[in-house]
């Protein structure tokens, strides 16, 4: 993905769009992963709470 | 010249979205963990009745029934009364009469150095009794 393809995606996704916002998590699911281990195991609720938190505010970020 | 520019800053940008969502996730990741940690464990009541055996008459303890706290005090009176004389009443004077070593010179006549000598030597003495009963139980 290109930064304009980059743009528009990020763009849609904070207006609302879901198959952007699907992107975008799609894009930073290996960011998202890392930080779902904990005590050296995977936590999948973590990672649940983690996209639950992503969806809630990405319309907070400004472009 | 221009669209180099506007690339510049969209790579700006998507810099910028990743830092922001890193520290997103990260924060989420402290929240989750406070959460678990305040959150405690809890068990249905049919479970818990189905984990716990029934009380029965083994499981209420009487304080009169010999224990081996009891059987510790016990053996310590033993090892207590084996001391030498001297010994047992510079004990008694001060843990069961709280008096001061000093006093306890003055009234023993004797030096208040001597007081602790023989206060250590007596507590050496029965804590080695004690280990010695144990070692001989086991």
């Amino acid at each position: 993905m290109n930064d304009i393809d980059f743009y528009t995606t990020l763009q849609g996704a904070i207006a609302g769009n879901h198959k952007d916002l699907e992107s975008i998590l799609v894009m930073y699911e290996s960011l998202i992963r890392k930080y779902c281990y904990f005590n050296g195991k995977y936590d999948e609720d973590l990672h649940q709470y983690i996209l639950i938190r992503i969806v809630l505010k990405i319309s907070k970020f400004i472009i | 010249m221009y669209q180099g520019q506007e690339n510049g800053e969209l790579n700006i940008l998507r810099a910028r979205f990743t830092i922001w969502l890193e520290k997103l996730i990260k924060n989420a990741k402290i929240d989750y963990l406070r959460k678990l940690k305040k959150t405690p464990e809890t068990m249905s009541i049919e479970e818990l009745f189905e984990s716990e055996e029934p009380i029965g008459d083994k499981d209420i303890v009487i304080p009169s029934q010999k224990m081996t706290f009891d059987f510790e005090e016990e053996r310590l009176a033993k090892a207590f009364y084996e001391l030498p004389l001297m010994k047992r009443k510079i004990l008694e004077m001060l843990f069961v009469e709280e008096i001061k070593p000093e006093e306890i010179a003055k009234k023993l006549n004797c030096s208040s150095q001597y007081v602790y000598n023989q206060k250590f030597r007596a507590i050496k003495t029965l804590r080695e009794q004690l280990c010695k009963g144990e070692n001989t139980d086991e």
